[in-house]
């Protein structure tokens, strides 16, 4: 197990969370195969936006 | 593929929540949900696991702070991999480090993405909405 997950950095672990969670939310709340792959892309990108965003908000405060 | 139709009735919808509960995806798989039982099981688990591996904290039911008790609801939620946590992760929590902190997290999520599907199995159980 640590093997696999052991070793992800920070922002691979945001990653595999995004992508893990917008999966999820896909098949939760779309009904055909094609919907769900465009929800979970949309999602994803959404969620890695998101936090990339609120990264270099709270930037100037890390100094 | 289109799923057959289960027909819906209260105690079906609750068969379904707990089985869901107990072992992410397992009640859509009662309800022959497989491609959703597969998804959920891969995802739970696989966050479940990573926030274990990356040694994050599972809270315990003893928790006096409301967020610890809070934490303890959505650590709840990942059913087995709840009371499996010590096997999965047999080196323990290491919240001193980032890593572990965000492990935390990660292990959170999955029992609150796990409540998520079993309100579904739930739904699609009693006979609503089959999507």
């Amino acid at each position: 197990m640590s093997a696999l997950f052991g070793n992800l950095t920070h922002f691979g672990a945001m990653m595999f969370f995004a992508l893990v969670v917008s999966i999820t939310f896909a098949f939760l709340s779309k009904r055909t195969l094609l919907e769900r792959m465009k929800y979970t892309l949309w999602a994803f990108l959404a969620f890695i936006l998101v936090a990339v965003g609120i990264g270099w908000l709270m930037y100037p405060f890390s100094q | 593929m289109k799923p057959q139709a289960v027909k819906g009735n209260q105690l079906l919808g609750i068969a379904a929540a707990v089985a869901g509960w107990i072992v992410p995806g397992l009640g859509h798989l009662l309800l022959r949900r497989w491609s959703k039982a597969a998804v959920y099981f891969l995802c739970v688990g696989g966050l479940a696991c990573a926030g274990l591996a990356m040694r994050g904290g599972v809270f315990g039911a003893g928790a006096e702070d409301l967020f610890d008790r809070l934490g303890f609801v959505a650590d709840l939620g990942s059913g087995i991999f709840y009371f499996l946590a010590h096997q999965i992760e047999t080196a323990g929590p290491d919240i001193a480090h980032a890593t572990g902190d965000y492990g935390t997290r990660l292990f959170a999520a999955a029992g609150m993405l796990n409540l998520l599907t079993v309100l579904e199995a739930y739904d699609i159980g009693r006979g609503g909405d089959p999507r």
